[in-house]
């Protein structure tokens, strides 16, 4: 039984593909993600650290509501 | 097969058949909210988003139990296939087979959402789009069979979702987001109008329009090469093995 | 017997002409045994002459080292650049060459079908190739099966991914690869791309060795280059230069207008170059101080009596409409781009309000769109701010410099499509 780390950081990557500027991720991770002036997402560029645990899950929450499923979460590699 | 002397399952497949009607009224209602790109303002579009998923949770539920109530009476006379495989009932075939129908049509179209993660997205889209069939069907197939449905209270209740639904499909092509090229579509949120369809629109009333797509090339040894490669209007496309 | 350090290399006979299989055997003719084709790749430091100047032994050792048994070559001459005709002249006058150099590749990496890409729109290259696969045929020549597949012409149609895809689905839609290294595929095989030059050089490598390829050109850019020359000048021209040479010393050879404002360079996503910076030699490591690359062997000439505002803003719709939209911030932003470009090149009331919004667009369009598209378009819209900073800021007072009002374009555009007119497939 121990304390579950959480090192490292993630990015919110959007495909641009798929996203149709329906905006939902902007409602769901505002820290993370702004819109521009068609309504297309304008993410953040920095990672953010694992132990930010509030943005995380307000990034799950907008990977889940996207309609198109057009985000994703990629962790950072550590080395 | 329960053989009950009482007609309460019976009664049970009615009112569910009923409740699961407007529910997905109710469904199909949401996600064309969903698909205008409705809220932002008063109430967030991801929370029309969540709302649809949620009630049709709640309809597929009582669809299930009435199927399963359906299935289990041995008042009216239906086998396990025939919820599924349309024309296999000896009661009321043609509106049981409706519903079977129907009832494909929403299984694919639930599943598919529920694994959306893992469904590519152009599919899952092409059968979300079976949605308004799988609609349809159940409205036909509570007029057919529905005991209810007949008159009265019940063909009100039927006729309103019909109604409603239909009017949701008129709305749902008439406020739709406007597109470019049939691809991707300009935000509801958008401050920016969108691109007009392309005019050619020269800065100069002299620009040139008649441009060969290829001029006369010359290289280093030689002198003037002929042979302008003006490109003409390309041939047919070949046939799209894919519409987008 | 081909000298090291003589041009021409690639531009042997006349286009128009293309030379047989015999001819082409009979000038090409070599003693030189090559060991290992990979590792002479390696040595000769060769670049991809598609605009992305990746080092063409890296790319293959990538896919040599993939799974696989049916791996593909795909050739790219598809040309998207509409003021570059430097892979339609190779192919009107030594189609050969290049099918050699596809056939080495193809034997590097382990595949058995080379593909060669032409666009549909241009029938003389599409006869120029297909004759020369009948060619290689009648003549029973060994190696892997070559197979010619015409593409609608688009710019965005020669890309990469878009070129695979539509190989794979029929559609030139660029397509979005997160992942590095991006492999592409073609029904699960993997795919190597390269650019009709390249592969013409691969031949001259396969054939003369490294050594023989080094002995021209810089030792970061060895070798030697196509550049079409088009704008301020009589006739477009396609030379082979050596990288080193000063732009001054190419114009000159091409037979360029000496008093010119400026030279694009690149490409339509490329960069403009002040005409003051001419002396500068024609290479990726030279011209990167300029925030210039050498692209796809383009440059175009700009008159005096040009205007750099409306030659950019030509481009700019142009290729706003050659756009495959389907990412938003390219769909929608690059005519917002041409938009703001057209205001201030007309000198309207608010131009100085669309100057502003322009460099602010730049900032938010760029990077965001599944291919390099945007960021070409971005890229030219801020090395024409940059060069054309006077122009520019006499537009947007409302003071139209006399070029925009003259009748004359140097920089070549295509006919703006209607939207249904647009041909994907």
């Amino acid at each position: 039984m121990g304390v579950r780390r959480r090192s490292g950081a993630f990015y919110l990557r959007v495909n641009p593909i798929l996203c149709d500027g329906f905006g939902h991720c902007h409602e769901l991770a505002p820290e993370l993600v702004s819109m521009d002036e068609w309504g297309y997402p304008l993410i953040k560029r920095e990672p953010t650290a694992l132990s930010d645990l509030a943005t995380l899950e307000s990034a799950r929450y907008a990977v889940r509501g996207c309609p198109r499923q057009a985000l994703r979460i990629e962790r950072v590699s550590e080395n | 097969m329960i053989a009950l002397t009482t007609p309460y399952l019976w009664y049970t497949t009615r009112a569910t058949g009923m409740v699961a009607l407007v529910l997905f009224t109710l469904v199909v209602s949401l996600g064309t909210l969903v698909a205008n790109r409705v809220g932002g303002t008063v109430v967030g579009r991801f929370e029309v988003n969540e709302l649809h998923r949620s009630v049709s949770i709640v309809a597929v539920v009582f669809l299930a139990i009435h199927i399963l109530t359906t299935v289990l009476d041995s008042y009216a006379p239906t086998g396990w296939l025939s919820a599924i495989v349309p024309l296999t009932s000896d009661y009321r075939r043609i509106g049981v087979a409706v519903g079977a129908a129907a009832f494909d049509l929403i299984l694919a179209v639930w599943i598919s959402s529920l694994l959306k993660v893992r469904v590519k997205n152009e599919t899952w889209r092409f059968i979300h789009w079976f949605s308004w069939l799988a609609f349809s069907s159940a409205v036909l197939h509570a007029y057919l069979t529905g005991t209810d449905a007949k008159s009265g209270a019940g063909l009100a209740v039927v006729a309103a979702c019909a109604l409603c639904v239909f009017g949701a499909a008129l709305w749902r092509y008439v406020a739709r987001p406007t597109r470019a090229a049939g691809r991707t579509a300009l935000s509801p949120i958008a401050s920016a109008k969108g691109p007009a369809p392309t005019t050619p629109r020269p800065v100069s009333p002299l620009a040139s329009s008649s441009f060969p797509r290829h001029e006369p090339q010359t290289m280093t040894s030689t002198a003037s090469g002929e042979n302008p490669h003006a490109f003409p209007r390309s041939a047919a496309p070949r046939q799209s093995k894919r519409r987008r | 017997m081909m000298l090291a350090n003589e041009l021409p290399r690639l531009l042997r006979g006349t286009p128009g002409t293309p030379l047989t299989l015999g001819q082409h055997e009979a000038t090409y003719a070599t003693t030189f045994k090559v060991a290992s084709l990979l590792d002479e790749l390696e040595a000769s430091g060769l670049t991809g002459r598609g605009g992305a100047a990746f080092p063409t032994a890296r790319k293959a050792r990538l896919l040599r080292d993939q799974r696989g048994h049916n791996k593909v070559v795909v050739v790219n001459a598809m040309e998207g650049e509409p003021v570059s005709y430097k892979d339609t002249t190779l192919l009107s006058a030594n189609p050969h060459l290049v099918l050699d150099g596809a056939a080495i590749l193809a034997s590097i990496i382990g595949a058995k079908d080379v593909v060669v890409c032409v666009s549909r729109d241009n029938p003389n290259a599409v006869g120029n190739v297909q004759r020369a696969l009948d060619e290689r045929e009648r003549a029973g020549a060994q190696g892997p099966q070559f197979k010619l597949e015409t593409a609608p012409w688009r710019y965005v149609a020669g890309e990469e991914s878009a070129l695979v895809h539509w190989l794979n689905d029929n559609e030139s839609l660029p397509q979005y690869r997160p992942q590095r290294p991006a492999i592409l595929k073609i029904r699960h095989h993997a795919v190597l791309l390269d650019n009709v030059e390249t592969c013409a050089n691969v031949a001259l490598i396969g054939r003369f060795g490294a050594a023989w390829f080094r002995a021209l050109g810089t030792a970061v850019s060895p070798g030697s280059v196509l550049v079409t020359v088009t704008g301020a000048l009589e006739r477009a021209k396609v030379l082979e230069v050596v990288p080193g040479m000063t732009l001054r010393a190419v114009l000159n050879v091409a037979g360029a207008d000496a008093d010119s404002q400026a030279v694009l360079l690149g490409g339509y996503g490329g960069s403009w170059l002040d005409a003051a910076h001419l002396d500068t030699p024609y290479d990726n490591e030279s011209l990167a101080q300029w925030g210039a690359s050498v692209g796809a062997g383009i440059v175009v000439v700009l008159g005096r009596e040009g205007c750099g505002v409306v030659e950019t803003q030509r481009v700019v719709q142009w290729m706003a409409n050659e756009s495959a939209r389907q990412c938003g911030p390219c769909a929608f932003g690059l005519p917002a781009l041409s938009d703001d470009l057209a205001e201030v090149g007309a000198g309207r009331r608010d131009a100085s309000r669309a100057l502003q919004r322009l460099e602010h667009r730049c900032v938010v369009i760029e990077g965001r769109g599944a291919c390099r598209h945007p960021d070409g378009v971005v890229r030219l819209v801020r090395s024409a701010l940059r060069v054309f900073a006077g122009d520019f800021e006499g537009h947007a007072r409302g003071a139209p410099c006399s070029g925009s009002r003259s009748r004359r374009f140097f920089v070549a555009v295509p006919r703006l499509e209607k939207e249904h007119e647009l041909v994907w497939e």
